[in-house]
């Protein structure tokens, strides 16, 4: 097993924490989204380092790290398409004013 | 030994890692927003040291644009987008460490005591790298290729209709 292997997946391993972290800790919508990305992120050095390092051959490794992207695009999107809808109904996108979203 | 290979992908994933913390620690929101982007751009800078450069450039671009946009919603939505009152905007905050820790510490026990198995010796270069991907995209992995376009469009028109002003009813 490569060192550079598991110096990705450790890099990897950070990014997803921070980002769990963020996710969790943050009250605004904008903030825990960017918390996801890092989570995504995370995910992304991942799947490249596995392709990378283990099966180059195989280009359905790439083709992970493009699907990741496409989720991070789309959880952009509709994400700030509810901070919007949000921010005009209530007047902010502050997470812990969003109480009556509990089920 | 240390290879020029394995400096620059440690020191990349450390910068994106750094940048990643200070996106959370700053309360300047404009600086959060940049700090999300020097932690994407140096991922990108460690797909280029692990040898994808289509990729690595792809996330580059992609993050340079996606967080330029974010940099304007943040400013738009926040309170105190400057961060000059220095607003607290975290909640149960050592549920979220501890979470986040054991995360790590978790991936990192996998990423360390598991056996991946042998390392590849050969490593196809940039050109043919882009022409197997490519024929991956319009060959066996095309049907969820054209799921990704049609889940992205189809996010889009969502997000539009969710974030489009209701017309206002007129009364008789």
């Amino acid at each position: 097993m490569g060192p550079e292997l598991v110096i990705a997946l450790i890099a990897g391993a950070a990014l997803f924490g921070v980002g769990i972290y963020g996710a969790l800790s943050q009250t605004n919508l904008v903030m825990i989204m960017m918390g996801v990305e890092l989570v995504l992120a995370g995910a992304m050095v991942n799947m490249l380092a596995f392709w990378r390092y283990l099966h180059p051959d195989n280009p359905a490794g790439q083709m992970f790290v493009l699907i990741i992207m496409t989720v991070m695009a789309i959880e952009m999107s509709v994400g700030f398409g509810v901070a919007i809808a949000r921010f005009r109904a209530k007047g902010s996108v502050e997470m812990e004013e969003a109480a009556e979203l509990k089920g | 030994m240390m290879t020029a290979q394995m400096f620059f992908i440690a020191f990349f994933g450390l910068a994106a890692v750094w940048f990643g913390i200070v996106v959370f620690r700053t309360f300047s929101m404009v600086r959060s927003a940049l700090a999300l982007l020097f932690s994407q751009t140096a991922l990108g800078a460690m797909f280029l040291s692990m040898q994808a450069e289509f990729l690595g450039v792809l996330q580059i671009m992609m993050m340079a644009t996606e967080m330029s946009i974010m940099a304007i919603f943040m400013v738009m939505f926040m309170m105190d987008p400057g961060g000059l009152g220095e607003m607290e905007m975290t909640h149960q905050k050592r549920l979220s460490l501890v979470t986040g820790f054991v995360s790590f510490v978790a991936a990192v026990m996998i990423a360390v005591f598991v056996d991946w198995g042998p390392m590849a010796n050969t490593f196809p270069d940039a050109a043919q790298q882009t022409v197997d991907l490519g024929l991956e995209l319009l060959g066996r992995s095309m049907l969820i290729f054209e799921m990704a376009g049609i889940t992205i469009l189809t996010a889009m028109i969502a997000a539009t209709a969710v974030a489009i002003q209701p017309a206002k009813k007129v009364s008789q």
